[in-house]
């Protein structure tokens, strides 16, 4: 019904047959020729065409497994056959079942057939015989060994005995020590026979006759190179460490984690630096190509020296009057003079921006409450502990004009030195007392107090506070440039408060931990929606 | 096939041990015949009626003509017969005594796998510190007498460290009579430190000491099934009531008694024994679980911690016992550092690494997990390989022989009747290092 065509309608309407439908007609008979498949009915068929193979193999008649062919055509025939094997020198014939359909004359071949090579005589050889690789072996004339090997600590007769053993078992020289027993001879060691091999032959290669060119006749003298002394210093070396007392070994351990902590440390300030400088100099004011040293602008942390045992924590900053004197001073012109005792503006000198460095040619200007230093995080408690004592408040600065700002960052200064100190005088004093525990007790402790050790450096804080103060500052101030788009600095008196809810408080490692929380405050509101959303599913 | 180079010559693959001699054909798994070597033989008058072991019934030209008939096989020593009594040709895990051996092996090959000696190669194990001679004398009657078409001895040591896929590998095996531990570097046995005791008799006697004398139950009586008429069920540690085969009480020989009384030992020691896994303490030993145990008797017990204390003896030795006898065998921890004090430093890190348990004795219970924890003390990068399979590591010398054998590259090695005619025995040690 549905194969009706126009032709179709038109001859039932009997309305003559359109122009467009003549070329139609040769193309009819092509249809039939296609076969309407089995289980498939006519009309069906002239519906979807002969262009719907899945469909058709659905409906065709369901085929059965094919019955396995039990009557052996799949089987192959084996025989027994004996062989020959190259290898050996006797004519011993075992066997082994091979194909049957394999030539009987070719001798074995299995079904690695491919792996045969073919001896010059044309017969097969057997594969495995081709794994009789001997390795090459000097052997000397009695000529040559009075020429050029005659040695005062070995006869010839102890270096014959050497070369057939090294022969014998293939260079194993673990073997051949082991088996080393020549009558009447000194002991010798592994070292004592590496050397006499390998000088025998470094020796017997520079006097021959060389058909290659020299390059390859040293390369070749380089590969029987030994170094007598450098073995047995390394084996002395390696027995003493196997003699290593558990003791030695647990402290070894404990320095390597410690090496290992020290070396993360500095890396984690490295990276937490550089952030902090593309901050101030690239991506912000739109410079992100300004070239950044690879190690900071501090040069290389770990060319510089360590500080006091108490200030492993973090490498030591050099105070920014380092750079004070290398910046040459803007020299400020009178009018500008003028302009600013009009304005009661003071020009700060760049430098005396702490923790800046000569490299930013972009200094952001800032608002002074930013500069407002706070404690490190480890000591902040005590700190404002002994402020609070000393009855200050350390949060709340009223008015952070430039003399009070000094006055506070000299304060806050003297307090954490003091902290620090109080730390170290303590940590001194559990190590006083430790020692003393020690000396009355057995080695049992060390493991203890060397736990207690690695707690103190846990806690240690970074002594040189001033440093990560200042590049904490820093980043406020660049942080804070959008806020504050003007050159000069003036005194604010806005709540320190306010300020410190507007920007990140504590410098770069807060803004990660946030960062993290928020992250992982939104996967959680994810995985909640998408559980919701598997409720209305379900 | 291809993989592991294996070629199927369908060679034999003898290993002889003290208490079971194992046959089979190389590439199985498993050996095919496993007898014990101890015999049975009934000493006969000479009048020239000789008869050999049960099933033997072909001349032997060069058998000894012995006055007396062997029993073998599973049917040989453990049935009990008038005035037999029992042999084993091993001593310290070498063959001390050959007459037996062509007895044992064409039994083994004959009459447990029914095949011809003369078709196939045969590959034969020793321990490692076998001796020229008896290698030697192996070599001849597997040729004279057996007449094969090739021979090839290999060790032990090496072969257990095959069977564990492995070229280099401190060895650890714990037979019946012996516990040695071997060095083997690319295949070969470091001889300087190789190191074997007679360990694992210290443990049986230990253990007979325990049960017959222990002051915790009445003394065991060691009779086997065999020497018992009847029996009635008891409460656990009470005394046993049963009754005794007076007939054949009085007709058991001295060495036939005390091979039954060491199988009920073994038996015991197989089931209860153990060994606790942090060194001896006391009260760890006493928490562990009961265990109890029958005898043949009808005798039947708890065993607490004194079970623990055999195993101990592997391991250490008492205060007491060190100052009563000089001459212990050495304990196992001892053994291994004597045979690493012998290997050169490069290579300990590699023979630690690499260590193989191996042997029936190793299926001590607890045995892997407390020599682990001896070693780690020492050495912190110690692997052990101990196969779970219990067949693979109570024969796994025959395994590794199974391996070797059926390898495409070892077929050169044989040594064939041919070389053997040519060269005679000095041939033996030229080829098998």
């Amino acid at each position: 019904m549905a194969g009706a065509s126009a032709a179709d309608v038109r001859s039932i309407l009997s309305l003559p047959s359109s122009s467009t439908s003549a070329p139609a007609q040769p193309k009819k008979p092509a249809v039939p020729i296609s076969r309407k498949p089995s289980g498939i009915s006519r009309e069906l068929y002239s519906l979807i065409g002969p262009s719907a193979p899945t469909l058709v193999a659905q409906v065709a008649k369901p085929r059965l497994k094919q019955k396995p062919n039990l009557s052996g055509g799949g089987t192959s025939k084996w025989s027994w056959r004996s062989f020959k094997n190259s290898a050996r020198t006797d004519g011993l014939e075992l066997g082994h079942w091979v194909k049957a359909n394999t030539d009987p004359d070719a001798g074995p071949s299995l079904v690695f057939s491919p792996r045969y090579r073919y001896k010059d005589k044309g017969t097969l050889e057997y594969p495995f015989a081709r794994y009789n690789a001997k390795s090459p072996d000097y052997t000397y004339s009695q000529e040559e060994y009075t020429n050029f090997l005659e040695d005062p600590e070995w006869t010839k007769e102890e270096t014959d005995y050497l070369f057939n053993l090294i022969r014998e078992y293939d260079s194993r020289f673990y073997i051949v020590n082991d088996r080393y027993e020549f009558p009447g001879g000194p002991f010798r060691s592994m070292e004592d026979l590496k050397d006499r091999y390998y000088s025998v032959c470094r020796k017997l290669i520079r006097n021959r006759p060389w058909s290659g060119d020299e390059a390859s006749k040293a390369q070749l003298i380089s590969t029987f190179q030994f170094d007598k002394e450098r073995e047995v210093t390394r084996k002395k070396y390696l027995l003493s460490l196997e003699n290593r007392t558990p003791e030695e070994l647990a402290e070894e351990t404990a320095l390597y984690i410690e090496l290992k902590r020290i070396e993360q440390n500095e890396k984690r300030f490295k990276q937490d630096r550089d952030r902090l400088l593309r901050t101030l100099l690239g991506a912000e004011c739109g410079l992100p190509d300004l070239p950044i040293d690879e190690d900071g602008p501090l040069g290389d942390p770990k060319k510089r020296k360590k500080g006091a045992p108490g200030e492993l924590d973090s490498p030591a900053t050099p105070s920014s009057a380092l750079f004070a004197s290398s910046v040459p001073k803007r020299a400020q012109s009178a009018k500008s003079a003028a302009q600013d005792a009009m304005h009661c503006i003071q020009r700060m000198d760049v430098t005396m921006l702490a923790g800046t460095t000569p490299k930013t040619t972009h200094q952001a200007a800032h608002l002074r409450s930013f500069r407002v230093p706070y404690p490190k995080a480890a000591v902040a408690a005590k700190v404002s502990q002994i402020a609070g004592e000393l009855g200050v408040s350390l949060s709340r600065l009223v008015m952070p004009t430039r003399d009070t700002l000094t006055a506070h960052e000299a304060l806050l200064e003297s307090i954490t030195s003091l902290v620090e100190a109080k730390k170290v005088a303590d940590r001194l004093d559990l190590e006083i007392r430790t020692a003393k525990i020690r000396l009355g007790m057995r080695e049992s402790e060390v493991p203890a107090e060397m736990a207690m050790d690695v707690d103190e450096d846990g806690q240690a804080p970074d002594t040189p506070g001033e440093g990560r103060a200042h590049s904490v500052v820093s980043t406020r101030s660049g942080r804070s440039r959008k806020q504050a788009s003007f050159r000069k600095v003036i005194p604010r008196s806005f709540p320190v408060a306010y300020w410190r809810w507007r920007s990140p408080q504590t410098g770069t490692s807060n803004d990660r931990r946030s960062m993290s929380v928020s992250s992982v405050d939104t996967s959680a509101t994810s995985t909640a929606r998408a559980g919701t959303k598997r409720q209305k599913l379900s | 096939m291809v993989q592991y180079g294996g070629d199927e010559v369908s060679a034999l693959v003898i290993d002889i041990g003290t208490s079971s001699l194992r046959a089979g054909y190389a590439g199985d798994d498993t050996p095919k015949a496993i007898i014990p070597t101890s015999y049975g033989f009934v000493p006969v008058a000479r009048d020239g009626d000789v008869a050999m072991a049960e099933a033997e019934t072909e001349a032997e030209p060069t058998a000894p003509k012995e006055e007396s008939k062997l029993y073998i096989g599973q049917h040989g020593p453990s049935v009990w017969r008038e005035d037999m009594q029992i042999g084993n040709p091993m001593s310290e895990g070498l063959i001390t005594d050959f007459k037996p051996i062509p007895y044992l092996i064409r039994y083994a090959l004959k009459d447990v796998l029914r095949c011809k000696p003369e078709d196939h190669p045969v590959l034969v194990t020793e321990p490692a510190w076998n001796t020229p001679a008896n290698r030697e004398r192996m070599a001849e009657i597997m040729f004279e007498e057996f007449d094969v078409p090739a021979f090839y001895i290999a060790n032990t040591g090496v072969l257990n460290a095959f069977a564990a896929g492995k070229g280099s590998a401190l060895v650890i095996d714990i037979g019946h009579s012996t516990a040695s531990v071997t060095p083997v570097v690319d295949g070969f046995v470091l001889r300087k430190g190789l190191v074997h005791s007679a360990l694992p008799q210290l443990v049986y006697a230990h253990a007979k000491h325990t049960l017959i004398t222990s002051y915790k139950h009445p003394a065991v009586q060691l009779f086997s099934h065999q020497l018992i008429a009847n029996k009635s069920p008891v409460e656990a540690g009470s005394p046993p009531r049963f009754t005794v085969r007076e007939d054949r009480l009085s007709k058991t020989t001295p060495s036939l008694a005390s091979y039954y009384e060491n199988r009920e030992v073994e038996e015991w020691v197989q089931t209860v024994a153990g060994v606790l896994d942090q060194g001896w303490n006391e009260q760890a030993a006493s928490q562990r679980p009961l265990r109890h145990y029958e005898f043949p008797t009808g005798f039947n017990t708890y065993f607490g911690p004194e079970r623990f204390q055999v195993g101990e003896l592997f391991f250490a030795h008492s205060r007491d016992l060190v100052s009563s006898n000089p001459h212990l065998p050495r304990t196992i921890p001892s053994l291994i550092s004597q045979a690493l004090a012998a290997c050169d430093p490069d290579m300990r890190q590699v023979l630690m690494g690499n260590v193989v348990l191996a042997g029936g004795g190793s299926l001590f219970a607890g045995f892997g997990e407390r020599l682990n924890n001896e070693l780690v003390r020492n050495f912190p990068h110690v692997k052990i390989h101990a196969p779970g399979n219990p067949a693979e590591r109570r024969y796994g010398g025959w395994l590794g022989g199974s391996i070797l054998a059926s390898l495409g590259t070892f077929h050169q090695l044989w040594i064939s009747k041919e070389e053997w005619q040519e060269h005679g025995k000095p041939i033996v040690a030229q080829r098998c290092k």
